[in-house]
């Protein structure tokens, strides 16, 4: 496990969230830590883009996400979609209970892959 | 770009005759105040979570009708949940389908007709001008629908307000819609405005039959 960046998405502060991207064997993970509302969601969904546009199997590991708002929802199921797009295998993983509720709420088991644990 | 409102709105035109349709008539009144929200939420202007709903940004958005909404929301601070709001801005009885049909007219898109029906009944029709907007919108309803691609923001949003409103089958046939229920509800289910807003018109519904039972 080597991690590949440990900084925030966007130097210079101004963060709403924190995220680590580390690879695991095939896919790259990233970590995302803190609340994905309405504030952050440009910046996860950034991330996340990122990370789709470079490497082939990506998971979003939510094991340190707070809380997750329909903002931040939609961000995540963007992501999911330029992945989908290019033929890029994503995830979301990890997820606490607080923000799985909100998950299964909005039944994004039929549109996302959703792992309990992380893939790798 | 037309606001999801128009958008929804624009789709219940009668492409033949200007007529407006409906199959729903006050489950369309929720689903038009859905339509606002999500218009909102697409500007940055309010978030939701699984209950509750918030301003994030209060700088008006230069839309008059969304700019009221939100000056309305900002006044009410005892007003927290998404049910609560839709109920609210839906007892206000703002003709939100006038006022988007005078955009759509001021945008082109449509033209007014008033007419006489048996030289007293006045009957109003939109007729298109444009057709290109509904086009758009209907075959981004189809898209959505009918792949199991995952659809843009928008689109989802407009699924689930079409569907509210009773629109679907303007734009599918019914075998279509019947071999797309599943995904049509996986898509309904997926924005809380929609969820609360189906929960609105499901009290509405259960309240009337009430009603109906009374009298009989």
């Amino acid at each position: 496990m080597e991690p590949d960046s440990d900084a925030p998405a966007h130097p210079g502060g101004g963060d709403m969230i924190e995220s680590k991207e580390e690879t695991r064997g095939a896919w790259v993970v990233v970590a995302v830590k803190g609340r994905a509302d309405a504030e952050a969601a440009d910046q996860l969904e950034a991330t996340l883009r990122a990370a789709v546009g470079q490497h082939s199997k990506v998971a979003a590991d939510f094991s340190a996400l707070d809380y997750i708002s329909s903002a931040g929802l939609r961000a995540v199921l963007q992501a999911a979609r330029t992945a989908q797009m290019t033929a890029v295998e994503f995830a979301v993983c990890g997820m606490s209970a607080s923000v799985k509720k909100v998950f299964d709420m909005s039944g994004m088991h039929h549109v996302l892959t959703i792992h309990g644990e992380l893939p790798c | 770009m037309l606001t999801m409102l128009e958008e929804v709105v624009l789709l219940a035109v009668d492409e033949q005759t200007g007529g407006l349709r409906s199959t729903r008539e006050f489950g369309t009144a929720y689903a038009l105040v859905g339509a606002l929200f999500f218009d909102l939420a697409l500007a940055r202007k309010i978030d939701t979570d699984t209950e509750t709903i918030h301003i994030v940004d209060r700088e008006p958005t230069g839309n008059a009708m969304l700019d009221r909404v939100m000056a309305g929301m900002a006044d009410k601070p005892q007003l927290t949940t998404v049910r609560d709001w839709i109920e609210e801005i839906f007892l206000r009885r703002d003709d939100l389908e006038g006022e988007a049909l005078g955009s759509l007219i001021g945008q082109g898109v449509l033209r007014h007709e008033k007419t006489k029906r048996l030289w007293i009944i006045d009957v109003e029709r939109f007729p298109i001008v444009n057709n290109r907007p509904q086009r758009y919108v209907k075959a981004r309803l189809a898209q959505a629908i009918l792949t199991d691609d995952i659809p843009d923001t928008r689109d989802i949003m407009l699924v689930s307000i079409a569907e509210q409103c009773g629109l679907l089958s303007y734009v599918l046939s019914d075998t279509q819609l019947n071999s797309r229920q599943q995904r049509i509800q996986t898509l309904c289910n997926l924005e809380t405005i929609s969820r609360k807003v189906s929960d609105a018109i499901a009290g509405l519904d259960a309240s009337r039959q009430q009603s109906i039972g009374k009298i009989v």
